[in-house]
């Protein structure tokens, strides 16, 4: 069996599962956030059960809309603290200790190698980096799980990703999942399959670039993304966990649906150019486009490495007069690990804006939304049409190299160069 | 049990984020509210007060990936059904939505090159039990994929949470698996 089948089996009692069945499995954590989180506790009230399933797994996160821009959301922020609240949470990541839920969740310790964990947020497959399965769910699935602790599950078809050789500098694992994007197509070709990542390269990647990498499997169409966990997962967690968990891996004779080996070292900085994912080139076909503005930050890309890889490029230089650049940490403590680090006062000092951490601009319902007109170079997640606010900006999606290396010049460069 | 009624086409992707657009992604779950600006980003005239609703179609028929785009949230379906869909049809669904579909018993039926043989407007009927679907206007007939028995379940106990509510009352969460 593949890592997912594996967890799907020993999460629901089973000795095995095969592809298209559904399953009922055991769920070890259950994240609700500030948007949706007063629709859940609602559905969840109304299952009639009282208590939730276990108060230190039912896990609450404020990140799409704070701090808020309007009443509307202020109000929406109150009935949301209300409900939590009213449900006795243990963990609840409120403005002044908030941070992108799949951050917090993975950061946090509260998603475990061999565990299920579903959230009610798309990019739920960020937690696939620890080797848990990540799932995203609406709020019914996350009312009857919070409920429960059960959730349903067709196990999905199993894909490998076999990735070899080194990494060149400059190039991140944003690159590698956008390069993915181009080869598989954004709109539905992994549709309900796994997507598991393996091989030297994979193995090479520090716990940030295997979170960009299970993060945008959703985009994929798939089910979930996941890296077996190993020494460097291990490291990740010991801070955050005392436990010990179950380090799962893929049987050597698993058997997969499809296979892709990629080989790293020819890979460059890629870009996915704007309305559609899957319409990905290399760096150097888009050089010299003109935009107005840099964003760092999502889920996808709001980490400490890629805020290092920002510092790097952008210390003691400019950014362009005619680019506003807006960073956005994923996370409080991503916040101060930069700090620390040295890393937002070179950002400071280069005319980068810092703002608290949030979803910000991604979702185009927060802080520094797009505007007709504007050309966004952005590290985030999707570049649909209006995404970011207008239907009238458009959108590249690059890696935090290519963002920050593009945003001295005011024009798309080649950060190799 | 047998459906008839109007359908609505597209050969295009027909994406979560456009069928509720980012002004509606924080509204309450309700099917009447959620219906009034259904697919207001798929077609700039059904961005008007129940625009699409009051066109009547209780079919939908598409091509690949309906309502991909990754929102998982549930307004999709619950918009769909408080605008009187009753069936969709298409080649494929993307996996946020087809599991809210199975979760409030709207089907979502897989048809491969079902949009072929239905333009916007045909009159469709469509048997649940024989998965046969008919196009009335064109006499064109199919043979859909057939619904799985735990989504068959999941219907007949008319969604998820009344699904549960009966497993709670009986006793019998435990011994789902």
């Amino acid at each position: 069996m593949t890592i997912t089948e594996k967890i799907m089996a020993y999460n629901s009692g089973r000795d095995k599962v095969t592809p298209g069945e559904l399953v009922w499995t055991d769920v070890f954590s259950v994240m609700t956030m500030d948007y949706l989180g007063k629709e859940t506790f609602k559905m969840f009230d109304s299952l009639g059960t009282g208590d939730v399933f276990d108060k230190s797994r039912v896990i609450c996160v404020s990140d799409h809309l704070v701090p808020p821009p309007t009443p509307q959301f202020a109000t929406m922020l109150n009935e949301w603290r209300a409900a939590v609240k009213a449900h006795d949470i243990q963990y609840f990541y409120d403005l002044g200790r908030q941070g992108i839920a799949h951050q917090i969740m993975v950061e946090q310790g509260h998603v475990l190698p061999g565990k299920i964990s579903v959230g009610t947020d798309s990019h739920a497959n960020t937690y696939g980096a620890v080797g848990a399965m990540g799932n995203a769910v609406a709020v019914s699935d996350a009312a009857v799980a919070m409920a429960t602790g059960k959730c349903w599950f067709r196990v999905p078809e199993q894909v490998k990703f076999y990735v070899t050789g080194t990494w060149q500098p400059w190039v991140m694992a944003k690159d590698l999942s956008l390069h993915i994007m181009g080869m598989m197509r954004w709109n539905g070709h992994l549709i309900y399959k796994t997507l598991e990542f393996a091989g030297p390269a994979i193995d090479a990647l520090g716990m940030a670039g295997r979170m960009t990498l299970c993060n945008m499997t959703v985009d994929l169409g798939a089910k979930n993304g996941i890296i077996a966990p190993d020494q460097t997962t291990i490291d990740f967690l010991r801070p955050v966990q005392k436990g010990n968990w179950d380090m799962i891996a893929s049987d050597a004779d698993a058997s997969y649906e499809a296979i892709y080996e990629i080989d790293i070292t020819n890979l460059g900085p890629t870009v996915s150019r704007p309305d559609k994912l899957d319409d990905v080139v290399p760096v150097e076909m888009v050089v010299g486009t003109k935009f107005n503005k840099a964003f760092v930050g999502t889920c996808t890309n709001g980490r400490l490495e890629d805020i290092a890889m920002v510092a790097k490029i952008l210390e003691g230089q400019q950014v362009h007069p005619d680019v506003n650049f807006l960073l956005v940490p994923a996370s409080t403590q991503i916040m101060k690990d930069a700090i620390k680090a040295g890393y937002i006062s070179t950002l400071l000092d280069a005319g980068v804006a810092v703002d608290t951490p949030s979803c910000s601009a991604c979702a185009g319902i927060h802080t520094g939304v797009a505007g007709d007109g504007d050309v966004v170079l952005s590290a985030g997640n999707r570049n649909m049409k209006g995404r970011m606010g207008s239907k009238n900006a458009a959108i590249y999606l690059t890696s935090p190299a290519v963002v920050a290396a593009s945003a001295l010049k005011g024009e798309i460069v080649d950060p190799r160069r | 049990m047998i459906i008839r009624g109007k359908a609505w086409t597209s050969r295009e992707y027909v994406m979560s984020f456009d069928m509720v657009v980012q002004r509606f992604w924080t509204s309450p779950i309700d099917k009447t509210e959620n219906a009034k600006f259904i697919m207001a980003g798929v077609d700039a005239k059904y961005d008007q007060e129940n625009a699409f609703k009051d066109e009547g179609y209780t079919f939908i028929v598409a091509a690949h990936n309906f309502a991909g785009g990754g929102k998982s949230i549930e307004h999709c379906v619950t918009g769909l059904m408080g605008a009187g869909i009753q069936v969709v049809f298409a080649d494929s669904f993307a996996r946020l939505q087809f599991r809210n579909a199975i979760n409030y018993g709207l089907p979502f039926v897989t048809a491969k090159n079902v949009i072929d043989m239905v333009e916007t407007g045909d009159e469709l009927e469509y048997n649940l039990e024989t998965c046969e679907l008919k196009n009335l206007t064109n006499g064109q007939s199919m043979m859909t994929a057939p619904v799985a028995p735990f989504v068959a379940e999941v219907a007949a106990a008319g969604g998820l949470m009344d699904f549960i509510r009966q497993k709670i009352k009986d006793g019998t969460v435990g011994e789902l698996r």
